[in-house]
């Protein structure tokens, strides 16, 4: 007990301070952050990703870069959620489950694709399990480049459309 | 009128044995059922008649047997389990019609069942000890020969049928015994004779009959630990008789109990009650704990059964310690209570054992991991499953929790006055009721969303189709009467009154009020109107669907399938089994049951890392059977090898045994 509490204290904080401007919404987005008002909860589906994405996606929800303060969450269901984080190519047998997700969450919704892989499939273009990129297979709102994004773009990307 | 009515329902048993004997197979079992419903109609309609102030009938027939001949006393005792007998064989006399027409249509088949549904019924209107006796072994061996009905191409019957006839016997054995016990110290066959002269019988003999009579009525109401039959020979009964036997035939142990303990004897000493108690809570658990692990749904009813005669008896022994500790009010609410739960009992039981009888046609089985999916295909029976489900997990409206609701506040309005021992049982029942009713409550979603709801697990289940006329009119009956029961117990608070007053050990004016809608216990400060609540329970619910109603206008509305993940196909091997959904309570309950469990897995021949198959077996042993059952039949076989030397097949020694027999008898008689 007391080694933790003497763990915490040394420790300190090691959230990055947050950036005073989080850069211009993207126009793509236009009343995004009107109609989300601060907080936005998201599903993330790996459509075939390598998990590099997921990596970074998860470094962003971390003690460092701590992207929840800004009132982005995770949510373990798409009926919960407000945007999907859809990673990677989309694969053959991915397609189908992406669409379905994609009609289970509940409208007004977005579909942000994070990483180069998801934008115009990557490397693994033209590969023989991969049907397209996610542009392909649903409509996107957003793009986050990057192979994989770091987490500080991610988190600047999510600022942007959350509008804090 | 009670008394001509039980006169047409004795002609029209007769009637109806005759025409199952007589007529050609089509006609024979719809005159059977017919006739046997006009015969329970007229035993419902006596009973009706009796309780609503009718005066005690007797009647005497002493040339009709030997010994006592059969005397009739026919009084609101009597009348409450007729009633529930009333409530129970009508409709499954209608259900049985078209029941029979693709089953058991058979000569002995069809005689027989009147003949049950008629002795059901004169058992508790016996009113001597032969004609007790002679009616409750035709109840036997009727019920034993339905029992046996389909034994042609069930082989499982035969053992239902060897275990029944067993237990019953005992029973019966032990019945005699407490009779011939009772009227040799007071004096009279009769049961008004027996009344008379109870104060002059001894403790010993009074202790002596009590206890007998509690195996012999408790081996017929299927309590722990003579339980044994029940899971056996109701799944094995074509399914309006299992109705009839597990709605009203074992209820009769709770009444000879109630007749011989408490009305004959006039009740007994504290330990009586706590007996009766004590075997109430413990058959509860046991019972409704094994009715949650299985999959078989008529056995799982079985195992109910058990469950409710434990709650009876709960009811029961509760009533016989507060009369002894001197709390007459209380003990009449308790009694009030457990008649209450026989009749509505009789009402819920019966209708899951015809709608698990519905689906046994229409699919072919009775085991819940083969059926789902029947809601579709089955909708009457899917909707009046639902109701005696309800019913029998006790949930408001339905008349399961009024029964429910009597009986917990008669535990717990317990005076600190009382004995030491109501001082401890009572939080033990009150715990004991709160939790059978939570498992019952989980073991009817089991039963009722595993055959039901979700997608068909087999080939049968997806071919199924809704059962004939006859058998849906026994299914609404039921359901109706069961709603009937929920929304005007108010109507049974006079009869409950005068049964009260019609078991002399347990007497008291009136334990409950009514002012129409409400239902006022005496000497406790606490009511209840069935009727408001459901009144209560339809507006809220029709202000809620009117709500989402105007939401649906306002707002465009989508329709996208169930989210499942994302996956692209569902198959009913994805489906919850009812193995399954027990699985969580059977671990909770693991140090009780101690169920075997084995585990093959199958490794791939190429590498062990890679598994082929995995087999999942689990097998729960009823704990009576394994540790004193089989060890009792084991001595007894042991037994049996020993006669066998003795009986050897040797001619020689056959004559050497009769001369022995003739050189003793010669010697004696000299």
């Amino acid at each position: 007990m007391l080694k933790a509490l003497r763990k915490i204290v040394r420790t300190g904080r090691v959230t990055e301070a947050a950036p005073l401007d989080a850069g211009p919404r993207p126009s793509s987005l236009p009343g995004a952050a009107d109609q989300l008002r601060g907080s936005v909860q998201i599903r993330q589906v790996d459509a075939g990703s390598c998990n590099g994405c997921e990596a970074e996606f998860a470094a962003a929800f971390g003690p460092v870069y701590d992207v929840e303060r800004f009132g982005v969450r995770l949510v373990a269901s798409p009926r919960h959620a407000d945007a999907l984080v859809v990673t990677g190519p989309v694969t053959r047998n991915m397609s189908v489950p992406l669409i379905k997700t994609f009609e289970a969450t509940p409208g007004p919704k977005l579909v942000i694709a994070l990483g180069d892989c998801a934008r115009d499939c990557g490397v693994f273009a033209g590969g023989d399990g991969v049907a397209g990129s996610v542009a392909d297979v649903v409509p996107v709102d957003l793009e986050i480049p990057g192979c994989p994004p770091a987490p500080d773009d991610i988190v600047a990307a999510l600022r942007r459309v959350v509008g804090r | 009128m009670v008394g001509v009515a039980l006169a047409v329902a004795a002609v029209a048993t007769l009637a109806a044995m005759v025409s199952g004997v007589v007529l050609s197979a089509r006609r024979r079992v719809v005159w059977v059922g017919l006739l046997t419903a006009l015969c329970a109609a007229a035993g419902g309609v006596a009973a009706v008649g009796m309780l609503a102030g009718g005066a005690t009938v007797t009647a005497s027939f002493p040339d009709l047997f030997p010994l006592g001949g059969v005397g009739i006393e026919f009084d609101a005792l009597s009348a409450i389990f007729v009633l529930a007998t009333a409530v129970v064989a009508l409709p499954a006399a209608i259900y049985g019609i078209g029941y029979s027409a693709h089953g058991p249509s058979s000569r002995p088949v069809q005689a027989a069942w009147p003949l049950l549904v008629w002795s059901v019924m004169m058992v508790p209107a016996a009113g001597n000890v032969t004609g007790l006796i002679a009616f409750w072994e035709l109840m036997a061996l009727s019920s034993l020969v339905l029992v046996l009905a389909e034994h042609h191409h069930n082989p499982e019957a035969r053992t239902a049928a060897q275990w029944y006839a067993a237990m019953t016997h005992l029973s019966l054995l032990s019945i005699v015994l407490a009779l011939a016990v009772l009227s040799s110290n007071a004096g009279g066959d009769s049961f008004a004779a027996i009344r008379a002269d109870s104060g002059h019988i001894g403790p010993t003999a009074a202790t002596v009959v009590f206890l007998l009579s509690l195996v012999g009525f408790g081996a017929k109401a299927g309590v722990v630990p003579l339980h044994v039959w029940l899971p056996r020979a109701h799944p094995e009964a074509p399914s309006h008789v299992s109705a009839l036997m597990s709605g009203a035939m074992v209820a009769l142990g709770v009444y000879g109990l109630v007749r011989v303990g408490w009305d004959l004897l006039g009740g007994g000493p504290t330990w009586w009650g706590a007996v009766v108690l004590a075997i109430g809570l413990v058959s509860a658990m046991f019972g409704i704990l094994h009715a949650l692990l299985s999959s078989d749904l008529k056995r799982l009813l079985a195992y109910s059964t058990t469950e409710n005669m434990g709650l009876v008896f709960i009811g029961v022994g509760a009533a016989g310690l507060f009369a002894a500790s001197g709390n007459r009010p209380l003990a009449a609410v308790a009694l009030a209570a457990s008649m209450l739960l026989v009749v509505n009992h009789a009402a819920f039981k019966a209708l899951l054992f015809l709608g698990a009888g519905s689906i046994l046609t229409a699919t072919g089985t009775r085991d819940l991991d083969r059926l789902g999916g029947l809601g579709r295909r089955m909708p009457v029976t899917a909707a009046t499953f639902a109701i005696g489900s309800l019913a029998i997990a006790a949930l408001p409206p339905l008349n399961g929790f009024v029964s429910e609701w009597l009986l917990l506040q008669s535990l717990v309005h317990s005076l600190p006055s009382d004995a030491a021992v109501v001082a401890v049982a009572m939080p033990v029942a009150v715990a004991v009721v709160a939790l059978t009713g939570g498992l019952a409550a989980a073991t009817f979603v089991k039963a009722f969303g595993t055959a039901f709801l979700a997608m068909p697990r087999t080939v049968e289940a997806d071919q199924a189709h809704e059962s004939p006329r006859t058998m849906r009119i026994g299914l609404i009956a039921l359901a109706a009467a069961c709603v009937a029961l929920a929304l005007a117990p108010t109507a049974l608070a006079a009869p409950l009154q005068r049964v009260s007053l019609a078991v002399r050990g347990l007497d008291d004016g009136r334990p409950i009020h009514t002012n129409g809608v409400y239902l006022q216990l005496s000497g406790i400060e606490a009511g209840l109107s069935p009727l408001l609540l459901a009144t209560g329970l339809g507006v809220m619910m029709v202000a809620a669907l009117a709500v989402v109603r105007r939401g649906r206008i306002r707002r465009t509305v989508r329709d996208i399938p169930a989210w499942g993940c994302g996956r692209t196909v569902q198959t009913a091997r994805m489906e919850y089994t009812a193995t399954s959904f027990a699985e969580p309570l059977q671990r909770v309950f693991d140090d009780v049951l101690h169920p075997d469990i084995d585990i093959d897995v199958d490794h791939h021949t190429e590498s062990r890392h890679y598994i082929q198959a995995i087999r999942y077996r689990m097998h729960i042993r009823d704990g009576f059977e394994h540790r004193l059952y089989l060890p009792l039949l084991a001595v007894v076989r042991r037994w049996g090898d020993g006669a066998r030397r003795i009986q050897n097949g040797s001619i020689h020694r056959y004559l050497a045994y009769s001369l022995i027999t003739l050189i003793v008898v010669l010697v004696v008689s000299r």
